[in-house]
């Protein structure tokens, strides 16, 4: 269990985190989302202590990270894929880190084949490619055989059979009662593993809630319509209660009212129109449109983000 | 089945603390390579140098002037591997930190053990107990084999309470053993130097945090701010000089005798080594307290 309380991070004048507040149970991954630039791994760092919070305080199973006993047998994280020395052997890099916290040495050998690194196990770590670093983290972060695990975008540079592994791997983690959260800028792949998400945006909360309902909440039903008489349409739908924005070519977004509302209205005015459809919003757009206000750094390419 | 191999036994007792973070501290020393290429290079530098100095002085001895001979100085020619000696641990000060911070690996370091000065002083103890039985193993080594140098080419025992004035005029270089008088304790400081000049590094880099600016600073101390002084009115250099670690080291490695040839310009031996030691806790206690309190 993760209980954060009022969270709060800034780095000179930049607000990374503000007042966050969520809770990550136990026995189900919990997805941690959010644009890129959003908190996440300033989040991610306070939970371990590493980064001191402003304001407010997070607690693993009721303790400060600072105050655990045995931090790596209670809390595994894979933060960056290389938070370890370049130079240094897989094997070793695990060893300094097992000796660290009294896990038997024949452990490193565990995981390592866990997570199919033995044979490179003397390798200099450096030498690794982005994804088999990420193999090493998540070995790392495994060690311990902890109840929290945090992991910081864990897919990244994976191969699909390596996205497959982890998918599989964090449920079955999950499966054993132990806590997951799981940090992500892609809503498609947490619609795949998590059961729980935590969405930020710009350092602020979105939203607590499951994936389910996240879906249900936030998806509204929109229409769109085209017609050749925009002008027309968009006054008529407005004067029945509609929300309309511009939609793309010769098109509107209509929200609030249906489509035999919609229809009736333009016949009503006397407007034909050319297609009237319910569009459905996938998890990727519902978190776009969420977030896009939330977005620091948008593309130069000067196309915003929702129609 | 578990995901997670075999489960762990859980431990009751203790907590991740000093012992831990030592036994880790000394794997990650060990394993990387700058450590042994660093150490290798003391070695060779302290022997090498002092068998190359010790060698052509007491060939010089022959065709040099009295004040040349006035001036020799055996056990000083015997640590002359210092001159490269000063930067060897001083880079491996620094790099036990910085290469944790530029690699990222500090968070990893963190993450196992979050009592920070826990972190500090094992890393502390790992550096100072290597580097204190290498320095004051070459130290000695060195000057044993500079010793045999002289005494090979011809030279007389430079005897106990007698000064190099006495043997002004001898055909060789005289020579010294372990029991001539502050050999001993000029070698053990010779030794000391290097471990307090490597904390004054460390204290450095727990500052700094970045191996590039950490050694800058580092060199800059030893070396430019010497410089500087020497173009300042000597009223004002000449009672901060002693105080540089450069001539402190100079201090550190005189023997009782021949410090009278530098009364006046130089700290005493033994002053001269607390001074050393103060810089040096003053700058890992500098460290401390900014690595707990940034963020990592």
């Amino acid at each position: 269990m993760i209980e954060a309380e009022g969270l709060s991070k800034r780095y000179g004048s930049t607000v990374a985190v503000n007042g966050l507040s969520f809770s990550v149970r136990p026995g189900v991954v919990t997805g941690f989302l959010g644009p890129n630039g959003s908190g996440k791994s300033t989040t991610m760092r306070m939970i371990m202590g590493l980064d001191h919070p402003d304001a407010g305080g997070v607690s693993i199973d009721g303790q400060r990270y600072h105050d655990l006993r045995w931090p790596l047998r209670e809390v595994g994280a894979l933060l960056e894929a290389k938070a370890l020395h370049p130079g240094r052997s897989a094997y070793n890099h695990l060893l300094s880190m097992a000796q660290s916290n009294s896990i038997p040495r024949s452990r490193v050998d565990e995981v390592l084949a866990m997570v199919g690194l033995t044979a490179v196990a003397k390798r200099k770590a450096g030498k690794f490619s982005l994804g088999m670093g990420q193999r090493l983290g998540i070995a790392s972060a495994l060690l311990g055989d902890p109840g929290v695990l945090l992991f910081d975008e864990p897919i990244n540079g994976l191969d699909p059979e390596g996205i497959l592994w982890v998918r599989t791997l964090l449920k079955s983690l999950a499966a054993e009662g132990r806590t997951i959260l799981v940090s992500s800028h892609l809503m498609s792949e947490m619609a795949l593993t998590a059961t729980d998400l935590v969405v930020i945006g710009r350092g602020e909360l979105i939203a607590d809630t499951t994936v389910a309902d996240f879906i249900a909440s936030n998806t509204e039903a929109t229409m769109l319509v085209r017609s050749p008489d925009l002008a027309g349409l968009s006054a008529a739908i407005q004067a029945i209660g509609g929300d309309v924005r511009p939609g793309e070519g010769d098109s509107l977004l209509v929200t609030k009212v249906g489509a035999a509302a919609i229809g009736d209205a333009a016949l009503a005015a006397g407007i034909s129109i050319h297609e009237l459809r319910e569009l459905q919003a996938s998890l990727e757009e519902v978190f776009m449109d969420l977030t896009s206000d939330a977005v620091d750094f948008h593309g130069t390419t000067g196309a915003t983000v929702t129609p | 089945m578990s995901a997670i191999a075999t489960p762990l036994a859980p431990l009751d007792q203790g907590r991740a603390g000093f012992r831990q973070s030592l036994v880790a501290e000394w794997t990650k020393f060990r394993s990387v390579r700058s450590t042994w290429v660093s150490l290798s290079i003391l070695i060779v530098a302290a022997i090498g140098l002092a068998a190359l100095v010790t060698a052509l002085q007491a060939n010089h001895w022959k065709t040099g002037t009295l004040q040349d001979r006035f001036n020799f100085d055996p056990l000083r020619y015997s640590q002359a591997g210092h001159f490269v000696n000063q930067f060897v641990v001083g880079v491996l000060g620094v790099l036990i930190v910085s290469a944790e911070y530029t690699t990222g690996s500090i968070r990893t370091t963190l993450a196992a053990t979050p009592r920070r000065l826990t972190v500090l002083l094992a890393k502390g103890t790992v550096l100072t107990a290597i580097l204190f039985l290498l320095s004051e193993a070459v130290a000695f080594i060195s000057f044993l084999l500079s010793e045999a140098i002289l005494k090979g080419a011809g030279g007389m025992l430079l005897a106990p309470g007698t000064t190099i004035r006495g043997q002004i005029s001898a055909a060789h270089a005289p020579y010294l053993t372990l029991s001539s008088p502050g050999a001993a304790a000029a070698l053990f400081r010779s030794g000391l130097f290097l471990v307090l000049l490597a904390l004054v590094a460390f204290g450095i880099a727990w500052i700094i945090r970045n191996t590039t600016g950490s050694i800058s600073l580092f060199v800059g101390i030893l070396l430019v701010l010497p410089l500087i002084l020497q173009l300042l009115p000597s009223s004002f250099a000449q009672p901060i000089e002693r105080y540089l670690p450069i001539n402190l080291g100079t201090a550190m490695v005189a023997t009782s005798t021949r410090h009278n040839d530098f009364a006046g310009t130089l700290l005493s031996p033994w002053a001269a080594s607390a001074v050393m030691l103060l810089y040096a806790l003053i700058l890992v206690g500098i460290g401390a307290w900014m690595l707990n309190r940034r963020d990592a």
